[in-house]
């Protein structure tokens, strides 16, 4: 049976048809349990999803208080009962569609069907098995807390909620996806979010048209602008304290079930540069980190491709010891400059690709063989230069300091390398032209990327060109729409 | 259309007026100094009747189709101009690729940029202004180190020695024809938050201080050799140097490149802006058409002096159809 067939599909008062349209609809799947029983002199039956709820909660607080319920008139009367003199889960929504009856069986409540009565009633008894809180694996962290968010979503709006106790704290669940069915949360304070940003967000939420939503790249292009942008004007994270910060500053969150990380709205170029560790050290020490990441971010795009640009097309700029060294590294190399830029590049991605999607232990073993047999047998049999080789392994390191960006970093990093092969300094410049204006032009819901650096506000460096004190920065009581133009 | 701040403006129009002292064609003195200057007072004071016309709530955009149409053939014209000084002061500076394919290599360096400007352009004024803000301050970052290497070992005699043959009023007029951004000044004036007055302070301002310190440093550097050099400008960013053995005339190529892409791209923009008040159903590749008549006009305008056409032009863009409209506002209420 198909979903639009029994999607208006009302439950009936008999229960040995809905037992029947239950298992038609289910197509008889294994893991649906129906349990049919006796109580109050009425037949029931209490449906449930193999392996989605915990049994000792079911046997204890559901199973026996229900067998051992008085004669009832009729099984409205039992409902009333239940509903009313028994307390047997805090989260007992009411299902009168099948629609909504599989929707809550599949997110693992007990739902409870009777007959002569058209409705069901579910109990919120999920068990189902979940990892653990556990360190994140992205965001790397030295101060900070250490819990990351997990793939349950109500248990990462309780690490949301543990941070910010305050009610103006407003977490909205919603379902999307026409087969996964997922829940997903809207989270923002209420006192600080803009409310033209909400009614915006909402309004993009509700042309979410998909199937199924499996990570966050399913979301984001339906809260993000249409235009062809290189960085992303929607942020992710893994750490509910950093998400807790981005609500305090009046931006909005998505929470995804099934996804250990939520989707952060709108967010500025500069956040990328910014981790929790920053607010925990001293301020001078946060600003000396933070323009060592800013260096770090144009080391990774521009120095293979300033490389190649100076020693092919402008070695005046090369003082004299320099340029001897670096023509005697590269005249023993048999490639040009430009193919053996791109080719130690392009291996290191493959390297890093394979590093990722082998198991461990194999994925180390491959940076073993990588690093130290290739490189060092490449640099000894004089195809590839230990200038260029350094160059690349600096930039590629130096992109890692921004983890966020690496996707884009690693285009980047190629396209300027072509452009600094083809045309030296002229072709850098006429891309970073083209890269400045898009990153200026990416702009999501009124919010700048690029602010406060352009447009400028000059409030706004306290926490981007330095890092000032927390009384400095907290006595301004910021919110992101300062930034909205 | 979006507006724009004060700082955004004058970094657009500031961007365009560094592009083309960058490609000053002739020799720098003292004399040539104080006639720029003169040449600037008198666009500042030519444009006070456009900034009194935005101040009363008119725009140029409301004073019918032929007044738009004139702007917008200035801007066009400009914009070639843009090219052609592009491609005459490419000749100096070393770009790969074009010097060694000769007329080939120009014209792909120029679609290059034109390119770039494309883009740019259908970003919109918001991006290009957000952008210029970031490139001007690179820019003037940049010119900073120009003109600290320069005033390190230079011959500060040469402020004084370097004569020009032209007379002060030969100076003025130059001043005066360096008119940078003036076309999309009238034009983006009104889409600038705050006082139009103001703003037109705020961009004159910054526009003396940046001719008198590109033009000094060219001075202390390419002074005794100002006779000999073609682009004094370009001479002395080639030959700055902050250190005696780093040369830096790279870093010059960078400013050249980036503030050409943003002067063009400038000037399409607030002629696309233009076009689609007069021809609103022309919807379809607007920009390319913008970009495709400057490149146009460059080939035009390539080697030949159009100082006097270009003075009867700002006179009548900045001066006479503001003046014109003010007027008949005042006549009509």
């Amino acid at each position: 049976m198909q979903q639009q067939d029994y999607k208006e599909l009302s439950i009936i008062p008999d229960l040995k048809l809905n037992i029947k349209k239950i298992k038609e609809i289910s197509g008889g799947s294994s893991d649906v349990l129906i349990n049919e029983f006796i109580t109050g002199n009425i037949k029931c039956a209490l449906i449930c999803c193999e392996g989605m709820l915990s049994t000792a909660t079911i046997t204890e607080l559901v199973l026996e208080p229900i067998v051992n319920i008085d004669t009832k008139k009729d099984s409205h009367e039992l409902f009333h009962y239940i509903q009313n003199f028994l307390l047997l889960s805090t989260d007992r929504p009411v299902a009168t569609e099948y629609d909504s009856l599989f929707r809550l069986i599949n997110s693992g409540f007990a739902v409870l069907i009777a007959d002569g009565i058209n409705k069901a009633l579910a109990f919120g008894v999920q068990g189902y098995a979940v990892r653990s809180i556990s360190e994140p694996s992205g965001e790397g962290n030295i101060m900070g807390s250490h819990e990351g968010f997990v793939e349950t979503i109500r248990t990462n709006m309780s690490l949301i909620r543990r941070r910010i106790k305050s009610p103006e704290l407003v977490m909205q669940l919603f379902v999307k996806g026409e087969k996964s069915r997922t829940d997903l949360c809207l989270c923002y304070m209420k006192d600080r979010v803009p409310s033209d940003l909400l009614k915006r967000i909402h309004k993009s939420l509700d042309n979410i048209k998909l199937e199924t939503i499996l990570s966050t790249g399913y979301v984001r292009p339906f809260v993000e602008s249409e235009n062809f942008e290189l960085f992303s004007s929607t942020g992710t994270t893994e750490r509910p304290d950093v998400l807790c910060s981005k609500l305090i500053e009046g931006r909005v969150a998505l929470l995804i079930d099934g996804v250990p990380f939520s989707i952060i709205i709108p967010k500025l170029f500069c956040e990328s540069f910014q981790t929790l560790d920053d607010y925990a050290f001293k301020p001078y020490y946060s600003t000396f980190i933070r323009w060592i990441k800013y260096f770090g971010f144009l080391i990774s795009v521009l120095l293979p491709a300033v490389y190649a640009g100076i020693v092919l097309y402008h070695p005046e700029l090369l003082n004299s010891t320099m340029l001897m060294l670096l023509v005697e590294a590269e005249q023993k190399a048999p490639l040009s400059i430009l193919t053996e830029s791109l080719f130690v590049l392009l291996m290191y991605e493959i390297i890093r690709e394979a590093g990722i999607r082998l198991p461990k232990p194999v994925g180390g073993a491959v940076s073993i063989v990588s690093g130290l047999i290739i490189g060092d047998s490449a640099v000894e049999s004089g195809l590839i230069s230990t200038p260029l080789l350094t160059m690349t392994a600096l930039a590629v390191i130096s992109g890692f300091v921004v983890p966020e960006l690496n996707d884009t970093l690693t285009i980047l990093r190629l396209s300027f390398l072509i452009a600094g092969g083809i045309f030296g300094l002229f072709g850098i410049s006429i891309l970073a032209c083209a890269v400045l204006v898009n990153i200026c032009s990416t702009e999501d819901y009124g919010f700048p990327y690029t602010a406060p650096l352009s447009p400028f506000r000059p409030a706004g460096l306290d926490d981007t060109a330095i890092r000032a004190d927390f009384p400095k920065m907290q006595s301004r009581n910021f919110t992101v729409e300062e930034y909205h133009e | 259309m979006p507006k724009i701040t004060k700082t955004q403006l004058t970094a657009m129009l500031l961007i365009t007026d560094t592009f083309t002292l960058l490609c000053f064609h002739g020799q720098i003195s003292v004399l040539t100094i104080t006639g720029f200057l003169c040449g600037i007072a008198v666009q500042f004071i030519m444009s006070l009747p456009l900034a009194k016309l935005y101040s009363s709530g008119g725009t140029i955009e409301n004073s019918g189709k032929i007044v738009q149409s004139v702007y917008l053939i200035y801007l066009l014209l400009w914009g070639g101009t843009l090219f052609s000084m592009l491609w005459r002061a490419s000749d100096v500076i070393y770009i790969p690729y074009e010097n060694s394919n000769g007329i080939w290599g120009k014209l792909l360096i120029a679609g290059m940029i034109a390119l770039v400007c494309l883009y740019s352009s259908s970003t919109g004024l918001k991006a290009v202004s957000r952008s210029a803000v970031i490139a001007m301050s690179a820019g003037v970052i940049s010119l900073l180190i120009v003109v600290i290497s320069a005033s390190f070992g230079s011959d500060w005699n040469n402020i004084l020695t370097t004569k020009t043959s032209d007379s002060f009023m030969t100076e003025v007029t130059r001043g005066f024809f360096l008119s940078g951004g003036l076309g999309s000044f009238a034009v983006f004036l009104s889409y600038t938050k705050g006082s139009p007055l103001k703003n037109t302070i705020y961009y004159f301002t910054g526009k003396i201080i940046l001719t008198v310190t590109v033009t000094i440093s060219s001075i202390l550097v390419a002074g005794g050799i100002m006779k000999i050099t073609e682009f004094p400008v370009v001479t002395a960013g080639q030959l700055a140097q902050p250190f005696s053995v780093q040369r830096i005339d790279s870093l010059f190529l960078i400013i050249f490149a980036v503030f050409a892409v943003f002067s063009i791209a400038i000037q399409s923009l607030a002629s696309t802006e233009l076009l689609i008040k007069i021809f609103p159903k022309f919807k379809k590749l607007r920009t390319t058409s913008v970009l495709a008549v400057m490149v146009g006009t460059a080939f035009i305008f390539t080697g030949k002096n159009n100082s006097f056409i270009n003075i009867i032009a700002i006179g009548i863009i900045l001066f006479l159809l503001p003046s014109a409209i003010l007027l008949k506002r005042s006549l009509s209420k």
